[in-house]
């Protein structure tokens, strides 16, 4: 039944993409291949759902051997537990959901049959990677959703800047995908398997459980780090999140999908899935990237005015939360933002989505004009702040929440959510829980870098809810700044405004499993993390936090009961930790400033954002030229890479050309002039010998064909005459 | 009467049968050496079968009546060539017709 189920989910869209790609063959739309790709992904919906009961608390691989050399045998199969079962309905339900939005936004597109055949094929790629035991199939999967983003991000390749944004997420993810790979290939030499997952065969989890010693523990941690490369490259870390904004580009339903919900948020789920093999050090790495990531990417949405943007630093941001849980150990609070997050991310983006496509109608002929300039001198990091789409553009908005009320209120929750207002909305809970966890940690191991990156956390959270007012308040609220466009913004159809209220719906958090139950996801064991000598835990206590009691500010409260799951060994945890409440407080402080600081810049204009970027002009210039990074690549990765082409270029053109022609040279002169002389002299004059003697031969016997039959007569009686003579004689 | 007397005639027809179809530049003459030849195998068959075999076996008898047979046979299809070739070249002599001479 699991099998079947598993099964029907991803040939669903599989199959909706093999019809559109024979269809497309055959040069055979139907007009409605939309509904194709739609219902498919419906159909997959229902069967997560029906999964999601059939679950079995202690889940096994099935498997099949795929691919056997030697005697190494690749396996490839599902593993089922529920993190597997929750990011299906995550993922079939916010693609289910974009699908229907699609519909509307990329109504009258030229290719639009192409767009659902891509969704499509996402989906199955999205959906093998989330579903698959072991670490080649995920990687199969993971290069799919790679292809999949860079041909989605690409959609309207005949904007330069699309076509260059789509190479940079290609390109970009790859560096990190190159170190995925080796950390692969590490654990393969030691395990000589790629599977997870105990099947057949022990899996790595396992294996890596026998691993001890300080030389083991220095080669596991790297191996950890390089398999995370491959999430911080699809996560859009620091220092490979430069793709993302940029990717925005693409159609506003695709950043939806497949730029906030799911495939960005594969990063965060191979961390997760590869949660046991994470050791002290290595988790030490994923946590600060995750914690740089945040409070990069949200002081940087803070100056953005596109508003597409904003929402991609947002993302980048969050999944630096993300990351930042799964470092500290809090397994269940970083899949549980995970959830929250596709489901508000994809939201504010949808709602983005249908801001644009209000204002699109009048403004799509500018576009066309645009693209027709055919700016040619775009290097491969294209500078996007100072060419805002004017659709996209906050500074032409404002006063919308009339025009648009549905979006105005779907995006408010989802704005809410995100910036971590409490107790109703989702993300509050979630990312409370990864500030908590952090919190936890710091305290328990005493560790001066966790209590850093709690800081850093929390003052991204605060930042996280100014920005996103900001974006709110600029957009809907106080008057319009560009009459015309108003006039001519519309609320969108049903099918868009429906997705916005089911997300808006999911936003708060009666729907998700892991707010339900708080034993439905059980976090692995991580046998290779070890609190630092300082650490503040019972020595007899296996893991931490068993009988911690800090008592600040009391932990009766009902969050300090939700703190229980929070992500390690579940067994020992029987006291409430105070680092929840503290955390809960302290975010709940940081979120009403960053929100009341958005009401007073930017609503009721209190404050003037001018005069303060003004008056921190460089801190302001390093957020609105984004950390320098995209110059730093451009600058110094692209033009050395530059550099070194042509370095190469030049080797290739002297000395590897040299030798060739070189060796040409002497072939030509010296061996051919010999072997021609050779050819010439010995073997054709041997040739023009025999050839002359036997014409000079035949020129002599042709004169014994007289043609007359009594000489030839004469011959023969002769002949035998002579012979009988010669027999007498004998 | 000895079988050598027989086989005596039967050599002298053959040489002269040999000489004329060597030495005869007309296509008739040469038909009749061939025949002279044709005779003198005829006459040793028989010589033979009457000296050499017993007297119930005739084969050489039978062989010389094909033999003749063969002989008419073989003259009628000869005058018929010798015809065409006659109204081809307008000549019967054989070193004469030389087309296929290389």
């Amino acid at each position: 039944m699991v099998v079947l189920l598993i099964s029907i989910i991803l040939l669903a869209p599989l199959t909706a993409f093999a019809i559109h790609a024979l269809l497309g063959l055959a040069k055979q739309g139907f007009p409605r291949q939309d509904i194709l790709s739609t219902f498919a992904m419906l159909v997959a919906f229902i069967c997560s759902i029906l999964l999601f009961w059939q679950i079995a608390p202690d889940p096994k691989p099935h498997t099949i051997d795929w691919i056997s050399l030697g005697s190494i045998t690749f396996s490839m199969g599902f593993y089922l537990d529920s993190v597997t079962v929750i990011m299906l309905i995550v993922v079939t339900l916010v693609s289910s959901l974009v699908h229907i939005f699609s519909i509307g936004y990329m109504h009258g597109d030229p290719r639009y049959p192409r767009f659902f055949a891509f969704l499509s094929l996402f989906s199955f790629s999205m959906l093998f990677l989330v579903v698959s035991d072991n670490l080649l199939g995920i990687y199969i999967g993971w290069e799919l959703v790679g292809l999949c983003s860079y041909l989605l991000i690409g959609f309207w390749f005949e904007k330069d800047s699309a076509a260059d944004a789509c190479k940079k997420a290609f390109l970009t993810t790859r560096v990190g995908d190159v170190g995925m790979f080796v950390g692969m290939m590490m654990l393969f030499t030691r395990f000589k398997t790629l599977s997870l997952y105990d099947g057949a065969d022990a899996g790595i989890f396992t294996l890596v459980e026998g691993l001890s010693g300080t030389g083991d523990m220095i080669w596991l941690s790297i191996a950890g780090v390089l398999i995370f490369c491959g999430a911080v490259g699809k996560s859009a870390q620091v220092p490979l999140h430069t793709w993302l904004p940029d990717a925005m580009e693409g159609p506003t339903p695709v950043s939806a999908l497949i730029h906030a919900a799911t495939m960005v948020a594969a990063g965060v789920y191979l961390t997760a899935r590869m949660f046991p093999i994470l050791t002290t050090s290595s988790s030490l790495v994923i946590a600060y990237v995750g914690g740089i990531t945040a409070i990069v990417a949200a002081t940087i949405a803070i100056v953005r005015f596109d508003i597409k943007r904003v929402l991609a630093y947002s993302t980048v941001s969050q999944l630096g939360f993300m990351m930042l849980a799964i470092g500290v150990g809090s397994y269940v609070a970083g899949l549980f933002h995970l959830t929250t997050h596709a489901f508000f991310k994809a939201l504010l983006f949808l709602g983005s989505g249908s801001v644009i496509h209000a204002f699109h109608a009048m403004h799509s002929h500018h576009d066309e004009e645009h693209s027709d300039d055919g700016e040619h001198d775009h290097g491969l990091i294209h500078e996007h702040g100072s060419e805002i789409p004017p659709d996209q553009d906050m500074r032409n908005m404002g006063g919308l929440r009339r025009k648009m009320p549905l979006t105005f209120i779907t995006m408010l929750i989802a704005t809410l959510s995100i910036s971590g207002v409490p107790f109703i909305f989702s993300g509050f809970w979630s990312k409370d829980k990864i500030l908590g966890g952090v919190l936890e940690r710091a305290m328990e191991w005493n560790s001066i870098h966790h209590y850093i990156l709690f800081v850093v956390a929390l003052i991204a959270a605060g930042i996280t809810a100014f920005y996103m007012f900001r974006l709110i308040f600029m957009t809907f609220f106080g008057v319009p700044q560009n009459q015309e466009m108003h006039e001519m913004a519309h609320e969108s159809p049903w099918v868009m405004t429906v997705p916005l209220l089911v997300l808006a719906f999911l936003s708060i958090p009666v729907v998700n499993p892991l707010w339900f139950n708080k034993d439905y996801v059980k976090p692995p064991e991580q046998h290779h993390i070890h609190a630092p000598e300082h650490a503040q835990v019972l020595p007899d206590s296996k893991t931490r936090n068993s009988d911690f009691s800090f008592a600040f500010l009391g932990v009766s409260d009902a969050h300090a009961a939700e703190g229980e799951e929070d992500g390690h060994a579940a067994d020992a945890h029987h006291a409430h930790s105070p680092a929840h409440s503290i955390a809960m407080i302290l975010s709940i402080i940081v979120a009403g400033v960053g929100i009341l600081l958005s009401w007073l810049f930017y609503h009721k204009r209190r404050f003037s954002a001018e005069a303060v970027s003004t008056a921190f002009r460089p801190v302001y210039n390093l957020f609105w030229n984004k950390y320098y990074f995209d110059e730093f690549y451009d600058g110094v990765l692209v033009a050395l890479t530059v550099w070194k082409s042509r370095l190469f270029a030049q080797f290739d053109g002297s000395i590897v050309d040299g030798i060739v022609n070189g060796v040409g040279t002497v072939t030509r002169d010296v061996f051919a002039a010999f072997t021609g002389f050779f050819d010439n002299s010995v073997v054709d004059g041997l040739v023009n010998r025999i050839a002359e003697i036997t014409w000079a031969a035949g020129g002599r016997i042709r004169r014994l064909q007289t043609g007359a039959i009594q000489t030839y007569l004469f011959v023969v009686v002769g002949g035998i005459v002579l012979i009988i003579l010669i027999f007498r004689v004998l | 009467m000895t079988l050598q007397h027989y086989l005596v005639i039967s050599a002298i027809l053959f040489s002269l049968g040999i000489f004329a179809v060597l030495t005869r530049r007309n296509a008739i003459s040469i038909l009749m050496g061939i025949e002279l030849i044709l005779n003198s195998c005829n006459l040793n068959f028989v010589a033979f079968s009457r000296f050499v075999t017993p007297p119930e076996n005739i084969d050489g008898q039978i062989i010389a009546i094909f033999g003749i047979v063969l002989a008419a046979a073989e003259a009628a299809v000869f005058l018929a060539i010798i015809l065409a070739i006659y109204r081809e070249f307008g000549s019967i002599r054989p070193d004469e017709v030389d087309t296929l001479k290389g």
